[in-house]
């Protein structure tokens, strides 16, 4: 689901062990966003499969949403921070998710992002959008803690309510995840091999 | 730090059939397992002979020698409890000392329905725990995920022969043809282990039971799960006092489980409890009725060097052990083990690296949820060396006072009989020798979670998959 293995210059790994997954444990040249979001979609993945289990473990899923939360915390702080300038390439989040989609979880974009206008420039009206709120966050976890009230039966209907997934992030901004978000180009000396990571995202 | 040989192996047959029968009805399978080193197949077991026999063996979930280390205890994943008693030492057959062989089999637990909740309680058994002996029956606990049941294992040698008003087969006679007088009289029988359960302690717990502990006043136990913690005395089984609930009120704001759960081995109000976010919390059941205030918390600052997405998943404790002295307690987390002193809640002062070179390794380990392995871990009788299980079969000794550590592997290849193992290295990087396996070479499947160390003597049980190895020090 997260794509075919890197090929490998050193021993071979176990078939278990996904390309992608050895791809972070052995390469250090993978960017640092890009880690976060792989661990971010495993994290997914794996909520998502516990919850068609009957009876998900709650010690897993409690670590599990517990590194989710920590992650989303992290990005939250670092797009907080993002100075609001029109710079190409210095926005730190910009160049991490450059026409990467998260593969094996079908996340529905907010109706308006699809044809935004995604310059560099927009950058500036960042804060305006549908950005973070705070006060929500809560929300970003409610499908994937779903998985918890399952573990007992409860008057509450929220318990039995089955939230889609995309309803973790309807209140971020997904403006960046957008493909056609034109860049600038990274690197070059990064630029092959992420290259080459993105192919085995996207799936082509 | 002791030179450990292979004592024996349990091997695995397919399980033949509910019930399973005693260790007297199975004598008469023989085994094809070498009895000494270079003996022939011919040779082999030419009679039935108990060390050998084979037993039915799912998955085992958990290990635990008695009091005095006579008996040992496994319970599997199809919910069996096979205990096995060391042999009295003979002069006639020396090298068989102190073996264990087959007592007792029995189906402690079978696969229930929830009804309410549509779910399958499993039958594997969590957790065994030994009662002391006060008589001459033996007594255990064992557990699944939702029920905990005391077994007495008793011994029946004699039987009443000679009754009055019945005959042999139990048939009652005819009063009318009865003349004399005749008291029934014992008389010896083959010997037959019996198991029965005499408790159950069921309906208490919502979550998943992962820990059961015999208090040192021998009257209550308390048995843990996810979230709480209730307290038993054992004749009440429809009763049972809820001493810590950490649930939430909302629970999607759970953030933290109790991982295990055990009493002081010597004060009866103090037990301790440990987290998935690698905390301990030492508590006092003289201070209230709920043991919501921790008396001490133990956690170790996190070290920044070693940060990364998978920091708070390592750090969960999937074991926590007081040392038989009751002055330490054990952690096991994903790439540790750590001794803490009661008195220093701030760090432990022992640290040892189980298998530091599968830090590097974490997203994979991640990916195929090898990285929520819980591992056990034992103190030996002395308190001085304490073990645990990794991956590929191996297991680690560290030496508390030589602070010199030891990797084994536990498989038929390396462990004929009387065979001294040899320890093994695993190879980080760079050349890898002879006999060094690479880490990539990991086999991840053959973990060993459960091991246990004979109270007073250098014996250890490991149990590999569905294999029970028992190995001995080296005697000389």
């Amino acid at each position: 689901m997260l794509g075919r293995g890197l090929k490998r210059k050193l021993s071979d790994y176990e078939e278990n062990m996904a390309g992608l997954s050895s791809a972070f444990d052995s390469s250090r040249g993978l960017p640092y966003p890009l880690k976060r979001q792989l661990v971010l979609n495993m994290c997914l993945t794996k909520l998502q499969t516990y919850k068609m289990l009957v009876e998900p473990n709650l010690h897993r899923s409690v670590l599990i949403a517990n590194t989710v939360r920590q992650i989303q915390e992290e990005m939250r702080q670092e797009s907080n921070q993002q100075p609001v300038n029109i710079c190409p390439g210095i926005a730190p989040a910009s160049h991490s998710y450059t026409g990467m989609e998260s593969p094996g979880i079908s996340l529905q974009l907010p109706s308006g992002v699809g044809q935004q206008e995604s310059h560099c420039c927009d950058l500036r009206s960042f804060p305006e959008n549908t950005g973070l709120k705070l006060e929500d966050d809560r929300q970003d976890l409610k499908g994937a803690e779903c998985v918890f009230g399952s573990f007992e039966i409860s008057n509450s209907t929220s318990y039995l309510k089955d939230l889609a997934i995309d309803d973790i992030f309807e209140d971020i901004d997904t403006s960046m995840y957008d493909s056609d978000f034109c860049c600038p180009p990274l690197m070059p000396t990064d630029l092959s091999e992420l290259d080459h990571i993105m192919e085995i995202l996207v799936g082509s | 730090m002791p030179v450990f040989l292979a004592l024996q192996s349990r091997r695995v047959i397919p399980f033949w059939g509910r019930g399973a029968a005693a260790a007297s009805s199975a004598a008469s399978r023989r085994c094809d397992e070498e009895l000494y080193p270079g003996s022939s197949r011919a040779q082999q077991c030419a009679q039935p002979c108990p060390s050998c026999w084979e037993v039915p063996a799912d998955i085992i979930s958990t290990v635990e020698f008695n009091h005095t280390g006579e008996l040992l205890a496994t319970g599997d994943k199809g919910g069996r409890v096979v205990i096995f008693q060391r042999e009295q030492e003979s002069k006639n057959q020396p090298h068989r000392r102190g073996e264990y062989n087959v007592y007792s089999t029995f189906q402690s637990h079978e696969p229930e329905f929830d009804y309410l909740k549509s779910l399958e309680i499993e039958e594997k058994i969590n957790k065994i725990r030994w009662l002391p002996q006060q008589n001459a029956a033996y007594f255990l606990l064992s557990t699944n995920d939702k029920t905990v049941k005391l077994w007495k294992v008793s011994e029946r040698d004699k039987r009443p022969e000679g009754y009055n008003l019945k005959d042999e087969d139990g048939r009652l006679r005819d009063p009318s043809m009865i003349t004399v007088l005749r008291v029934p009289v014992l008389r010896p029988m083959d010997l037959m282990v019996e198991a029965t359960p005499r408790r159950v302690f069921a309906n208490a717990h919502t979550y998943h039971i992962n820990s059961i502990s015999v208090n040192s006043d021998y009257e209550t136990y308390m048995s843990a799960d996810d979230l709480r913690i209730n307290l038993w005395n054992f004749e009440i089984t429809n009763q049972s006092f809820n001493i810590v609930d950490i649930k939430p009120a909302n629970m999607e704001e759970l953030t933290e489980v109790i991982t295990a759960a055990e009493f002081h081995p010597h004060h009866c109000n103090t037990f301790v409890y440990s987290s998935s976010k690698g905390t301990i919390r030492l508590c006092d059941m003289r201070a209230a009725a709920l043991c919501d205030r921790h008396a001490k918390f133990f956690e170790e600052p996190e070290d920044p060097s070693n940060r990364s997405f998978f920091s708070e998943i390592i750090s969960s404790i999937s074991d926590v052990k007081f040392s038989h002295s009751g002055r330490y307690i054990m952690t096991r987390d994903y790439l540790t083990v750590k001794v803490w002193d009661l008195n220093m809640e701030n760090r432990p002062i022992e640290t040892y690296q189980v298998h530091d070179y599968l830090r590097s390794k974490l997203c994979s380990l991640y990916e195929n949820d090898c990285i929520f392995d819980k591992f056990e871990c034992v103190w030996n009788g002395s308190d001085s060396v304490i073990m645990t299980g990794s991956y590929n079969n191996f297991f680690r000794m560290f030496d508390r006072n030589t602070k010199r550590d030891v990797t084994l592997e536990a498989s038929r290849e390396n462990s004929k009989p009387r065979a001294i193992l040899k320890p093994r290295k695993v190879c980080v990087g760079g050349k890898r020798r002879k006999d060094e396996i690479s880490v990539d070479s990991l086999d991840f499947s053959k973990k060993i979670l459960h091991t246990a160390w004979h109270p007073s003597e250098n014996i250890i049980a490991v149990a590999a998959t569905n294999n029970l190895y028992i190995f001995q020090d080296k005697v000389n």
